[in-house]
């Protein structure tokens, strides 16, 4: 019987059994279960956000119901929180354990596995395949199109420019953008920016990548600021699921992405692309960033000049669309937030 | 009857399934089983079942099922459409 554990007994011999199990116990989970046979602890799970995590079953137990009845609980919970769906992260050995629990493998490589529970991807793949419209007869699988995958925080002419060039370069442009909302500019608003900022452009088509790339899930040390020691493993794992899901989904070929100035992050980021996405069909295009005078347009410049309070470099920076959010009053409350302190991409 | 809120029913445990019910402006069944493969058409004939005879017409119904017998499909179906009624 799988119960709450929730007195500091109870989480005390939780810590000590996962531990004990060879996990590390992450406090700031949003619920943390267990079951008791004859008294002792035998099983644990905990859930933070829509992430499960700290599953462990005592040996002499692994044989049995008790991994279902764990993360059986932590859905219900999480369902019951308003979440659509639960990842889990499990070393690949694993994952067949989570398959037969109805969870879906997204993406496996040598160190870890990730599945989802709730059909979610299904979800985000019916919505691009509808946009992606039917492929031409008899050219299946049609890999024509390429994809920017980006934060646009905010959409400028750098992007811009990154974006006409992979466009002349493919049938179809997908431009994925980030979902994570832990950026200076809401999603909605980045969303909407580059909806505006490449309205004019045929055949180039914007859509969210939910959780799918870039996000708390696939690439957390992203949002991080200082280099993070697993940021190596998130990196190829996020690019190993846009190279066997997303692309495919998408039939995309390429990716594309601007040379990194300024962010060793994304620099190794880029660099993992070309470790990563060719294994699965899919060409990585790093295209020279567009400067002015002599220095690379990111958005971080954008950022620093709001901080500033140097509107003047803003219209040689960003497209109409944006320069009119960042002067209206929505754009100004975040400008009033970037005055103090400031992260990475944050 | 109608769908008014999210609910839920069932465990993950082996011939058990989990029951999730949303509201929406159609009907969306969406059916995930261990043994789809030989029992997709079946599941889904006890649902639609259960379905009319409690006259519901929209909302969003997801099943994972782990191998679950007829009559625990009707069960969890209907326990969760009672909790997702309106009171």
């Amino acid at each position: 019987m799988v119960t709450q554990l929730l007195s500091s007994g109870d989480r005390a011999l939780a810590r000590a059994f996962i531990e004990a199990q060879g996990l590390a116990f992450e406090p700031g989970f949003d619920d943390l279960v267990g079951a008791f046979e004859a008294g002792a602890l035998v099983a644990t799970g905990a859930r933070a956000g829509d992430v499960l995590k700290m599953l462990a079953i005592d040996p002499a137990w692994q044989s049995g119901a008790l991994l279902g009845e764990v993360a059986g609980e932590l859905v219900r919970l999480g369902l019951a929180a308003g979440h659509d769906g639960l990842f889990v992260f499990t070393r690949p050995a694993h994952a067949p354990s989570f398959e037969a629990l109805n969870f879906k493998l997204l993406c496996s490589r040598a160190q870890v596995a990730l599945l989802e529970y709730g059909g979610r991807f299904d979800r985000w793949r019916a919505a691009a395949e509808a946009l992606r419209g039917p492929p031409a007869p008899g050219d299946a699988p049609d890999r024509t199109a390429g994809a920017v995958v980006l934060n646009a925080n905010p959409f400028t002419l750098g992007h811009r420019w990154l974006v006409e060039e992979a466009a002349r370069r493919c049938q179809r442009l997908f431009l994925l953008v980030v979902r994570e909302d832990r950026s200076a500019f809401p999603f909605e608003a980045r969303l909407r920016l580059v909806r505006e900022g490449t309205a004019d452009l045929a055949d180039v088509v914007v859509l969210d990548t939910g959780p799918y790339a870039v996000s708390a899930i696939t690439f957390p040390a992203y949002f991080l600021k200082a280099a993070h020691p697993v940021a190596e493993i998130q990196m190829e794992l996020d690019l190993a699921l846009f190279g066997q899901r997303l692309a495919p989904a998408l039939g995309v070929a390429r990716r594309f992405v601007g040379t990194e100035p300024y962010c060793a992050t994304t620099r190794a980021y880029n660099r993992a692309m070309q470790r990563v996405l060719p294994a699965f069909g899919v060409e990585p295009v790093e295209l020279p960033r567009r400067q002015l005078g002599g220095l690379p347009i990111s958005a971080s410049t954008v950022r620093d000049a709001l901080a500033r309070g140097d509107e003047g470099a803003l219209p040689a920076l960003v497209p109409q669309a944006t320069l009119e959010y960042l002067l209206s009053d929505e754009g100004r409350a975040i400008r009033a937030r970037l005055g103090g302190g400031k992260g990475r991409h944050a | 009857m109608r769908i008014a809120r999210k609910a839920q029913a069932g465990t993950m445990q082996s011939s058990d399934l989990m029951v999730a019910l949303e509201p929406a402006d159609t009907l969306v069944v969406e059916i995930e089983s261990t043994v789809k493969q030989q029992f997709d058409h079946l599941i889904r004939a006890v649902v639609d079942e259960v379905l009319a005879r409690h006259g519901v017409t929209a909302g969003r119904i997801r099943l994972t099922d782990r191998g679950a017998l007829d009559y625990a499909i009707q069960a969890r179906l209907e326990t969760a459409l009672s909790r997702a009624a309106e009171r």
